[in-house]
This record gives C-alpha cells, structure tokens and sequence, in this order.
C-alpha cells in the first residue's frame, strides 16, 4: 500500500442529515415534517433499507433509512465500504454558517493554530511535489496556515502554459517577488509546482495539456464531477497527493428544499461512486469523509425548507474501515431529547471521527497534535 | 534570425539566469499615490494630477459630494452594448423560442424594476438568458464603472456595501431581475446613513428573495435573513455570545435596557419582527389576493407574527403599527456599539490595513454612534479613515482580482465596455465572483484568505489577457496610448512602469542591462508588435509587488 490519502468532502450551507440517513419510524420525525422532507417508509418513494448495520437496538427500532435518491451510498454502505455517524457536529452549540465552519475546520481553541489539516501538515511533513490540493479557487480554513495548492483543476496550476511571454513572467516573479511580504513563499512555490506540471501534463507536438481520461464517467450534470476527477486524477499521477478537500455548495435549503435538496443528494451520490471506481485499485490507499458544519432544524418552516440546526451525519468512505454499518448513539427525536427542544443533539463530538482516521488511516500516533484538547473516544470506525 | 517576438523572449529568458538588484522596500510610499490607491480603483494619469492640482483635502471633499449618478459614466452607459445570445428551444406545448444572438443596449440598468416584471412571467416562454439579463449588465457595467467612474470614492464603496450586504445575483430569476434597484440602492446610498442604507437594503426585493424573506410568513419564521442581518450586516458573528443561547438575561447588558450581543432566541425573535416583508410582484398571498405588481417591497400584514417580542433584551408590545416591529429592529441594530465596532472595523480594513488597531476602531466607532442620525454619516467616518494616523500605514492590502483588473485598466488608459461576460468569467477562476458570490459573507478582504496558488497564477493571465481581443473587455490598442517621443524599447518599458506605479521605476534601466538588450533599441513600426510590447511591460509592471499591494 502507497502512503495513505485523506479526501475530506464539505456540505457547505449545513446538510439536512435528518433527510439523508432519517428514523423513519419515528413518529416525532413523521409528526415534524411534509412527506417531502422526509425519507418514507412505504411507496414508490421509500427509503434504502440499511438492513443489519444498525449495531444499536434504538436505531433498528426507528428504521434508519437512505434517501432513495441516495442509492449509490446506499449500495456503498452494502458493500461494507461506507460507514455513517449520526447525530455528529460540534459541543459547543452554534447556528451560524461562519462561527460552525470556522470552529470545525479549525478545531483549536486558538485561531493561530490555522486549520487541522495544516496542524498534520506541518507535523508530518509529508514529502513530494504536491502534498495537500484544495480544490476550488480558496485555501479553506482547514488548510488555512498551510501552503497547500488552491486550484479547480490541476491546468491551473500552470504558468500561462504556451503563452510565449510565461517565461518572461517567470522570471519577473522570481526576481522581483520572491522575497516580499507572505505572497513570496506561495509564488515560490507555485513557480516550482507549475514546473513540475508542466513537465507532466504539457504536450509540446499538440500545444495543448494532456487531457484526464477517467476510467468511468462521471455524471455531466454535477457540480462535484470536475474536483472528484482532479482528485482523482493528482492520486493517479503519484506526485505525493496525501491530503485533498472538495466543497460542495448548495445545502443552505431555508425554502423550497423539495425542489433542491434530492438533485443535491443524488448528485453527491452517483459522483461520489464514479470518484470511487474510477479509483480502482487506489481505493486501496484512499479514505474520503464527508461532512457539514451542522444539521437543519427537526421541524420545518413555513416556507417549505428548513432553519440551521445541531447535529447532522458524517459519511466515511475507505476499505480501512469496517463499513456497513450506522454508528453513533441516536438520542431520539422527542422534545426532552431535543437539543434546546428544536433541533437533534450532539453526541459524537465530530473530532472523535476524524481523529479515528487521521490514527488508523494516516498513521498519526497522537490525535492531540491534530485536534489539541481531545480525549479521543474512537467509535470502532476500524473495528 | 530572431524575429522580434523571439528576440524579446529570449532576452527575457535570460535575465532569469541573472540575479536582479534586491529591492529592499519596493512598495511605493508617496502618500499622494497611497491616497489614491485607497480611495480609488488604483491610481492613473487623471487622477494623479487632479489630486496635485486639487491638494489632498480638495479632492476628497469633491470625491465625497459627487452624485451617484454622472453624465459621463450614464453616457459611457448608454453607448454600451453587451451581447446576448442563446440558443433555440422547442419543448412543444408552445413553449419555444428562437435562437438569439445580439448585441443589445443596457436595456435593464436604470429600467423601473416595475416595468421588468414581464420577464417574471411563467406563462411566456423566454430562455433563461432573457430572465436573468438584468444581473448580466449590472456585472458587465461595474468594470467599466469602476475603471472609468469619476466619482471613485463612491463606487469603491458601494463595491463594499455589494461585498457586505451580499447578494448573488444569479441565485435565481428574481433576484435576478432586481438586481438594478439593488445596486442602485446600494450606490445610492454609498456615503449617505447607515440606518437609511439598512432599511433600504432590507426592502430590496433581491436581498428579500436571496435571504428568503420574501416568504417568511408566521408561523415558524424563516430565519435566513433574520439571522445574516445580525451575524453579517449589524453585529457581526464576534456578538454571537451563543453560550448564553436560552438565557437571554445573562447576556451582559440585557437587564441593562440593551444586550451587548445576541443568541439564537434573538434571530427567532428578528425573523419574527420581519415575517410579512416581501416583494411586490404580484405573488400569493391568499386566495383572490395578490401583492401589487410594483417591483418593489411590499408588506403583507396576514403574514405577519403580530405578537410581543424581544430583542436584545428590549421589549416590545404585541399589535403594533405595520412594520413597526422590523423598523424597531433596525434602529436598535443601527445604534448598537456591537455594529459600530463591526461596521468601522470592515471599512478599515478595506480602505487602509488588514489589522486595524483597537485604538483605530474606537475612534471610528465613537464617531460612527455620534454622527448616526447625520445623512453624511459613512462620509465623515471616510473622512476620519483618511485623518487618523494609521492611514499612514504602509501599503499592505492586495489588490483582489477585480480590483487588479480594474487598476491594470486604469493605468492603461484603455477605454472598457465589455462586450462580453468573459471578464466575469475569468474572475471566477481567481475567487472572485462579481455580484455572484453564493454565500451571504460575500468576498473576503484580508490577505489570508487571497494569498493562494491560483491567484498568482491567474494575475499572470489577466495581465497578458486585459489587453488581447478576445477578452472583449477593450478594444483600444494599447500603442495608441504611447506618446510620440517614446520611440525606444527603454522608455516604453519605463513609461508603462510609471503609468503603473506612478513613478518610472529606477530599476528599468538595470532590468534592461540584464537583459541584455539595447533600451535603445527603436520601437517596431508593426503596430501588433508594438501592442504587444506594451502588454508585455505593463505585465511586468503589474506582476510586481508595487502594483498587487495597495
């Protein structure tokens, strides 16, 4: 096995778990919602059985569910590749997009500390030419202390590839602004990453860059489509890719969330099992793990959506793990059990699953120098 | 034998093998360029010497007053054409049309957003291209607005409101199709009150429909708006003091007569206030009832949660006036010491540092809540900003991507008018997504969050691009900006660098010794090969860090 490779995936706008993985025998749940923000249990449209991965009685006797447009997870949890965490998310209680995603991707008390993806960064060192990808056009602050490459795709990454004047422009940025200010060490690096690219990807007889062939097609319709494929892609290149984040926009649903959130969901499970095979043998090698800053409010609103709420669920992805199988402790859905009585509580502190990986995956010995502070409770994610 | 293009790379090539002269404090430090670079989309010829012959005090006073509409950039405006085209569709049930391709007027810009309500109109077929061209030429006329604005002040500023009170405009086709009056509003109100830009901003139908307000009706609220206007317009996320969630007495201050920061108890409470605040554009409101087909905000009191509230620890009674509730919150949010701090800490670190002091922000804050009943009060905290002793701070902000692209445009001297989205496009690839930012925090504004790999990457681009045809931002020839006497390789390469930095760079006659080229050589008489000189040093000059700090 090659050094092993995190892909974290991010919900932006705070993912309805309780209609991606739902207790659709709960009668509070039934109660809270329209049939359309629910998963059912009967009808054309009924949920994804999840069978005996339930491992607690409590869950079984709520009927955990897959949204049927998630079949493709559904069929990954099967496999025994995918394993979920309910009822996850931060301790301290916060409602706000901004205050969640920084306390999470930062998971330290002091904002100095940068991301917790950096904090491994900088205590593994890992080697090669491209280390840490964030894929998109911004450091995300998990990455944030960092010098990870920011890039949608791996072409722009390069130099003004077959522009005759990039070389003069090289040289410019070289001389003129190695050594100034915090821009100097991102433009050194960059220069050299692009060199490096370049030498792999450009095509001198064509004038063009060598097109990425994935071994199966992704679906054309999906935002996650491209950064999965250059994900995939920079692991197949074997240029020492160990950390890669992916956001995925879109799950802020206060209004209407029947005509979004299903489109949102499928697509993030046909892509994420094109990625998957598309891996091959590298799923060997590979953990991804899926996450939002929070859950959305047990009960809908009045416009058809759903307000910010606690809790949501993880997903992770890798043959490490033991897969196939629904962790985490649920605490129920009746007002006493509810968190401020409005919204599903807390009661895996997301840290404890993360830090699970980045051990038993990534071969990190202490998970405090990840996320300073935790007494680490793993939940058996790797048997 | 070399032609010229070979012979300018090659020499180029080998000024990398070659150390250049280290530049021990390369950023310029005139203050009368600092000045302009704050308070500007960069610093070119005009500028420069209207600030000269003005005096610094002069200049900003007539930046300050100047209205937010301008014979010259309505007329610059008006000539603009940006295409639009699309392709035909036939869904058959009479839903069709024909394929387009156009290049059309600004049609949509200062249109009554009454008159635009035709393209709301479900039951007439219209590709999406028609639905959402109002938000297209809001995006195509704010380069050439910020390039060529003679009132600069006021459009850095409302780019700074755009970025504050974010919306994205092509969420949908509503938010769409408001988009004009929004960016109106905002401009409008640039330099004016805060509490009148507040209350103006929240009965902007685009901001109404991309936070959801426009259907939040009782009962449960939507929360959307209600939440972003204390986390993101008012208070800021530092006075989310959500460690006392349930227990809005323990907020300091709450028992006091005004909570010094809010909880969640208080969004609900703010979602509560504004349920009823929608658009008039003829939705539903119960059977046989229909807002008005106005285009702009409307109140529905059947909506409406009529009962008590309280809101940052202040009461308020059940049944009041129409509207009373929402306008109540926002005179208190208005006033807050919360928002002060948030709001002068914001134009700060837009118009001078990244870290402002606490000292700095104090001043500004107490001036903020002295002054927040004057109609000029963001002008005279823009006025104190440029007073206070750390507007001497030296240059440190990046310039971001529109803001690059701008002040290369601006030096240059080309006349824009995009004829084409491509620029927007482009910009995207950087980060920046003018007017179209998904989340409501809008663009970040410190270096942290824009010192990435890609964004170097693509400065180069944009360098080498802002000139090129198929940018479709310009179609002037950069030679026609040189002047007669500059006839050498030398002074063309020192008269971009001074058009950039305002001052012809000391290191141009060393930058030519190392390339080992004569700067005496005569320019070419092609006039591609000259423009293409001229892109090549201005290139150099931007990709400097003179030119990508301000």
């Amino acid at each position: 096995m090659a050094d092993p490779i995190l892909v974290v995936i991010f919900l932006r706008g705070g993912a309805d778990a309780l209609n991606i993985v739902s207790p659709t025998a709960d009668p509070d749940y039934i109660a809270a919602r329209p049939d359309a923000l629910r998963v059912l249990r009967q009808g054309t449209d009924q949920g994804i059985i999840l069978g005996d991965g339930m491992l607690s009685p409590g869950m079984a006797d709520v009927d955990f569910r897959f949204n049927p447009v998630a079949r493709d997870l559904g069929d990954l949890f099967h496999a025994g590749d995918l394993s979920i965490i309910h009822a996850t998310g931060l301790r301290e209680a916060t409602r706000s997009h901004f205050d969640a995603e920084a306390r999470i991707e930062r998971a330290a008390v002091d904002s100095a500390a940068g991301g917790w993806l950096s904090r491994w960064i900088r205590h593994a060192q890992p080697g090669g030419p491209l280390p840490a990808l964030a894929v998109g056009t911004g450091m995300p602050e998990s990455l944030r202390g960092s010098r990870a490459a920011v890039a949608p795709e791996l072409s722009e990454l390069m130099l003004a590839a077959g522009n005759w004047m990039a070389p003069a422009l090289r040289a410019r940025l070289q001389a003129g602004f190695g050594d100034h200010g915090q821009l100097g060490a991102t433009t050194r690096d960059i220069l050299a990453l692009s060199q490096m690219l370049q030498d792999r990807l450009w095509q001198a007889d064509t004038g063009d860059l060598r097109a990425y062939v994935p071994d199966v097609d992704y679906p054309s319709t999906s935002d996650l489509s491209g950064p999965l494929m250059t994900v995939a892609q920079t692991i197949k290149m074997d240029i020492g890719l160990r950390i890669a984040t992916v956001d995925y926009g879109g799950w802020d649903t206060h209004a209407h969330q029947a005509d979004t959130f299903p489109f949102l969901l499928g697509e993030l499970s046909r892509t994420l099992m094109a990625f998957w095979r598309d891996l091959g043998p590298r799923q060997q090698d590979v953990s991804v793990v899926v996450q939002s800053e929070f859950g959305r409010r047990l009960r809908s609103n009045d416009s058809g959506g759903t307000d910010h709420g606690r809790a949501g669920a993880m997903l992770v992805l890798g043959p490490q793990a033991q897969g196939g199988r629904l962790l985490g402790r649920w605490p129920g859905l009746s007002n006493s059990a509810l968190e401020e009585g409005a919204d599903l509580a807390v009661t895996t502190d997301y840290r404890d699953v993360l830090a699970e990986i980045m051990v038993r995956h990534m071969g990190l010995s202490d998970p405090t120098i990840v996320f300073p502070g935790l007494t680490p409770q793993p939940l058996g994610l790797f048997g | 034998m070399l032609n010229r293009r070979e012979f300018l790379i090659s020499a180029l090539l080998a000024t990398a093998l070659r150390p250049l002269p280290a530049l021990a404090n390369p950023i310029a430090t005139d203050p009368a360029e600092v000045l302009l670079n704050r308070l500007t989309f960069g610093a070119n010829a005009e500028s420069r010497a209207a600030l000269a012959g003005m005096g610094a005090q002069a200049w900003l006073d007539d930046q300050l007053t100047r209205p937010a509409h301008d014979p010259d950039i309505d007329g610059r405006l008006a000539a603009f054409r940006l295409r639009i085209s699309y392709e035909a569709e036939d869904e058959g049930n009479g839903f069709a049309w024909g394929a387009l391709d156009e290049m059309r007027a600004l049609t949509a810009l200062n249109a009554d957003p009454g008159t635009l309500l035709p393209l709301l109109d479900w039951e007439k077929p219209m590709s999406y291209a028609e639905r959402a061209r109002p938000a297209d030429e809001v995006i195509a006329a704010s380069l050439t607005r910020a390039v060529h604005a003679p009132a600069q002040l006021r459009e850095v500023i409302t780019q700074f409101w755009h970025d504050h009170f974010n919306v994205h405009a092509q969420k949908d086709e509503f938010v769409a199709v408001f988009f004009p009056s929004y960016d109106a509003t905002l401009r409008e109100n640039a330099l004016g009150n805060f509490r009148t830009l507040l209350g103006a901003v929240a009965k902007s139908p685009s901001m109404l429909i991309y936070l959801n307000n426009a259907e939040s009706s009782a009962s449960p609220a939507n929360e959307n708006f209600g939440r972003e206007l204390l986390e993101l317009h008012t208070l800021g996320a530092g006075n989310y003091l959500n460690e006392h969630y349930d227990r809005w007495s323990e907020v300091p201050g709450a028992l006091d007569g005004l909570a010094l920061g809010y909880i969640d108890e208080d969004v609900y409470e703010v979602a509560r206030a504004f349920t009823g605040w929608t658009v008039g554009d003829g939705r539903w409101i119960a059977e046989g009832q229909n807002t008005p087909m106005t285009g702009r905000f409307a109140y529905v009191e059947g909506w409406h949660d009529p009962y008590q509230k309280r809101v940052l620890g202040v009461e308020m009674e059940p049944n009041r006036a129409p509207m009373a509730d929402a306008e109540q919150v926002m005179d208190i949010l208005a006033k807050h010491p919360g928002t002060a701090k948030f709001i002068c800490t914001k134009l700060a670190r837009r118009l001078v540092t990244d870290q402002p002091s606490p000292e700095f922000i104090d001043r500004l804050a107490t001036l903020f809540l002295q002054t927040a009943d004057a109609a000029d009060q963001i002008a005279q905290l823009i006025r104190a900003i440029v007073a206070d002793p750390e507007f001497a701070n030296p240059p440190g902000k990046i310039r971001r991507p529109f803001e690059f692209l701008a002040a290369i445009y601006r030096a240059s001297g080309v006349k824009v008018a995009s004829t084409e989205m491509d620029f927007h496009w482009q910009l995207a690839r950087a980060g920046w997504q003018q007017h179209t930012f998904p989340p409501p925090t809008g663009h970040p504004d410190t270096l942290d969050a824009w010192n990435t790999s890609t964004l170097i990457l693509r400065y180069v681009d944009y360098a080498l691009a802002a000139h090129d045809d198929w940018f479709g931002s310009t179609t002037s020839r950069l030679s026609g900006k040189v002047p007669d006497e500059v006839q050498t390789l030398g002074k063309l390469m020192r008269f971009w660098s001074a058009e950039l930095h305002g001052t012809a760079a000391d290191a141009s006659p060393e930058f030519f010794a190392a390339m080992e080229i004569n700067p005496d050589d005569a320019l070419p008489p092609d006039e591609t090969e000259r423009h293409d000189y001229s892109t090549v040093a201005i290139a150099l000059a931007a990709l400097s860090p003179q030119f990508i700090y301000r």
